[in-house]
């Protein structure tokens, strides 16, 4: 009896984040049928949050070990500046967009080495690591925006479109299923729930925790880097500061996604609900013509609700 | 009668920890107390100090009866204990740290430092103790950082002191230091509780002692009107342990670590050799650094000193990876912390340390990976739900079951035993003994280290006792009586 009741507020609980983005949709249809509720519309959120998923991929790993960054914001701007400015500079296309991610590789690898190297606080750490980006791209560009000269084909990756499904929405369903696919059925993805589950008993039972814990923020940073490639890309122009709105979303969808989950950890289903709940908000308020801060301040909220609910939902009731 | 307690009984979930004790201590006495591993010292202590909440039994505190349900309550009596694990704030000075749990002298709304070091010093002094009071507690040596707990507690009234093995960190110079102060706080008429597997302090120290077996008391007796031999004899079971059938025929060797020490100084010079066949029972008082010299072997502690041989073969440097990967498991004391994850399911535990083997080009095969770990659930018996049930939901049983079948994944030739018993049932025991004589019947070499003597006589076939640090003795497990090993435990 315990049992079925207990069974029933998992399931619940489980679903309740499915429900509320359902609650979410159903209410801006009810006010605003005609321009809300259309395939177009829709089309158009899965493009607003396709940038933010992306993102959200790299947090989404970081935190299955238990780890935070906090340079994600940051190194997105980096990487646009740095493939914006090779691209003006008439660097190949090809090199503009490989050259920035094996940078953010070495910043990611600089992270996860000190964490789990010297058992650093991650808080603290890629908090002193998103200054320093913060510092290299004023560098770079010289706290100037980036915008003239830009070839039409550094354009291309965030504007084309396949048919009326822009190719940003491709590009989000494919890493969605890689980080998925790496979660759920390759012992990489294992590996980082055990660690993120008990760091101890993980390294006792053979699993190189340093490794998998460099992995996951390397991994982080080579998306975040992504995403702010991809940034620039769409707007056609590289700004110092384009990638700081998405260090906290981000991190609000992945704890959003946490509550998705069972047993209340990080998952890359329950991350991608995340950003379709925030990215639903921003669509329908901005269509109700409400004023930014309206959408800050359920953004914030939603991200405190979710972190309360996730702790509800631990079933060890601590 | 200073302290008075009658018919003290606790279980912890229907395992006896304390039965019928009666305990009583005179205003000036200072009381030894001693029993191995289990008898009963620690439950006695927490629930003087009020950490664990009496049931059974009456409490009397200079006659009136009382209820000791929060260590606020106890210390408001005068109550106090020392740890061996400190309670100290390393970054507080010795000023602040006497202070804490005591409300602040305050002047015009501000803290009155001035009259708390006036107040700290004079307490110190009236021990005898010189302390450098701004230092932190983080830079004073273990012994300073006892004493400054002692005048923690002298700062309230404090009419009963319990010392709970507070030399174990301490050089005999040091030690000698914190008797003196024993001594002063005698004199004034503090009732000390000394808790300790030392027994030659007990001898230097006491009045009386009190012999714990079993969660019961054996006796308590003037300390002058025994000696070593008899304390250890009332120690030890008298009841006469199965016999066991020791196996003499044993393979190669299959593990050899020979003088290994560990960086953080917990094992100064461990042995370990196990031979095909061999079930070796390793045994030490707590503090004696066994799960640590494990820990070192299995290449989860740090080595500073050591070689690791498997299968003939030196391992370099150890690492959990290398040393699964070479045939050898860890079965770890710490059965939550350290060997399952719990908010994982049973299946995901279970897989743990054999997550890679079951990858087809890196892809997990979960068929492949359910049959295997069903295979391991229906062999050792392991009471479930189901496969993806919370490994925590388990009985403590099963779980450790559970940690075996991980261990039986990589089908190692070595296992190392911590305390595999610890909290289970008695059914689970049994099976748990059955299944280490079958593996080491089948060619592995078993370590089995347990606090419980008797369990370890039962079991192994070799014996080895560690002491502080160091590999001591090594006997075969024929006609070895308890009392014998022991003694060891207990020279100095």
């Amino acid at each position: 009896m315990r049992r079925n009741k207990e069974d029933l507020r998992r399931t619940l609980q489980s679903c309740g984040t499915v429900l509320a983005l359902l609650a979410i949709v159903l209410a801006f249809s009810a006010i605003r049928p005609g321009s809300f509720c259309t395939l177009t519309n829709f089309i158009n959120i899965t493009r607003q949050i396709s940038l933010l998923v992306v993102i959200s991929l790299g947090a989404t790993l970081v935190m299955s070990v238990g780890e935070f960054d906090l340079s994600v914001g940051e190194m997105a701007s980096l990487g646009g500046v740095m493939a914006a400015q090779m691209a003006v500079a008439g660097a190949p296309l090809a090199v503009c967009f490989t050259l920035p991610i094996l940078a953010s590789a070495v910043v990611g690898l600089v992270n996860g080495w000190v964490v789990a190297r010297f058992r650093a606080l991650s808080f603290i750490t890629t908090l002193g690591m998103s200054t320093v980006l913060s510092g290299v791209v004023y560098r770079l560009s010289g706290g100037a925006t980036v915008f003239e000269n830009i070839p039409d084909g550094f354009s291309a990756l965030g504007t084309a479109k396949l048919g009326r499904v822009p190719l940003l929405s491709v590009l989000m369903a494919a890493f969605v299923l890689i980080f998925w696919f790496v979660m759920r059925h390759t012992p990489a993805g294992r590996k980082f729930y055990a660690i993120g589950g008990g760091e101890e008993a993980a390294r006792i039972a053979g699993i190189r925790v340093k490794k998998y814990k460099i992995l996951t923020f390397v991994l982080c940073a080579v998306m975040a880097c992504v995403t702010g490639m991809l940034i620039a890309s769409r707007v056609g122009s590289a700004n110092t500061t384009a990638g700081d709105g998405y260090f906290l979303k981000s991190y609000a969808a992945v704890f959003i996604g946490c509550t998705a989950s069972r047993r209340g950890v990080p998952n890359v289903l329950g991350t991608l609900l995340g950003a379709a709940i925030l990215g639903v908000l921003a669509n329908g308020l901005t269509m109700l013509q409400m004023p930014s801060y309206m959408q800050d301040i359920m953004t914030g909220a939603i991200i405190v609700l979710s972190v309360v609910a996730q702790r509800l939902g631990r079933e060890d009731g601590r | 009668m200073l302290l008075e307690m009658k018919h003290i009984s606790k279980d912890f979930s229907g395992v006896q920890a304390l039965k019928d004790v009666d305990l009583g201590l005179e205003a000036g006495e200072v009381r030894g107390l001693v029993g191995e591993n289990g008898a009963g010292k620690s439950t006695l202590i927490k629930l003087l100090t009020g950490v664990y909440r009496l049931r059974e039994g009456t409490v009397l505190w200079d006659g009136r009866a009382v209820s000791l349900t929060s260590p606020a309550e106890s210390q408001a009596l005068g109550i106090h204990a020392i740890h061996q694990d400190r309670t100290l704030i390393p970054t507080f000075d010795g000023i602040e740290n006497a202070y804490l749990g005591l409300d602040y002298p305050t002047r015009r709304g501000k803290i009155d430092w001035k009259a708390m070091e006036v107040r700290v010093r004079s307490v110190a002094e009236s021990l005898g103790l010189e302390l450098d009071l701004r230092k932190t507690a983080a830079e004073l040596s273990p012994p300073q950082r006892t004493c400054l707990e002692i005048v923690r507690a002298q700062m309230r009234e404090c009419r009963l002191l319990i010392l709970d093995e507070p030399t174990a960190a301490l050089t005999d110079r040091e030690a000698e230091r914190l008797f003196s102060v024993v001594r002063t706080l005698k004199e004034k008429g503090t009732a000390i509780l000394y808790v300790t597997h030392r027994l030659d302090e007990i001898f230097r120290l006491t009045d009386r002692v009190t012999v714990l077996r079993n969660g019961a008391v054996v006796d308590t007796v003037e300390t002058g009107s025994v000696d070593r031999e008899r304390l250890i004899a009332m120690m030890t079971d008298s009841v006469p342990v199965r016999a066991a059938s020791p196996r003499r025929n044993f393979g190669g060797v299959l593990l050899a670590a020979r003088d290994v020490a560990s960086r953080d100084g917990s094992v100064l010079s461990g042995e370990l050799c196990v031979r095909s066949g061999e079930i070796l029972g390793l045994f030490g008082l707590g503090g004696s650094g066994r799960t640590e010299l494990l820990e070192c072997v299995y290449g989860y502690r740090p080595m500073s000193a050591g070689t690791v041989e498997l299968s003939g073969v030196t391992q370099a440097r150890p690492t959990p990876a290398s040393s699964l990967q070479n045939g050898m498991a860890l079965i770890c004391e710490d059965r939550r912390g350290k060997a399952l994850i719990g908010n994982l399911d049973v299946r995901d535990n279970i897989l743990l340390t054999s997550i890679d083997r079951f990858a087809i080009g890196g892809v997990l095969h979960r068929k492949a990976e359910d049959a295997a770990v069903r295979t391991q659930i229906d062999a050792l018996q392991i009471k479930l739900a189901g496969m993806g049930q919370r490994i925590a939901e388990l009985s403590g049983g099963n779980q450790q079951k559970a940690v075996f079948a991980r261990a039986m994944m990589t089908s190692p030739k070595v296992f190392l035993c911590d305390e595999p018993t610890q909290a289970v049932d008695v059914l689970t025991r049994d099976e748990i003994h059955r299944l280490l004589r079958q593996k080491a019947d089948e060619g592995c070499g078993v370590v089995f280290v347990s606090s419980e003597l008797s369990e370890l006589l039962e079991v192994a076939d070799t014996v080895q006792v560690m002491r502080r640090g160091r590999t001591v003795r090594r006997w075969e497990n024929e006609n070895l009586k308890a009392q014998q090993v022991l003694s060891c435990c207990y020279e100095t």
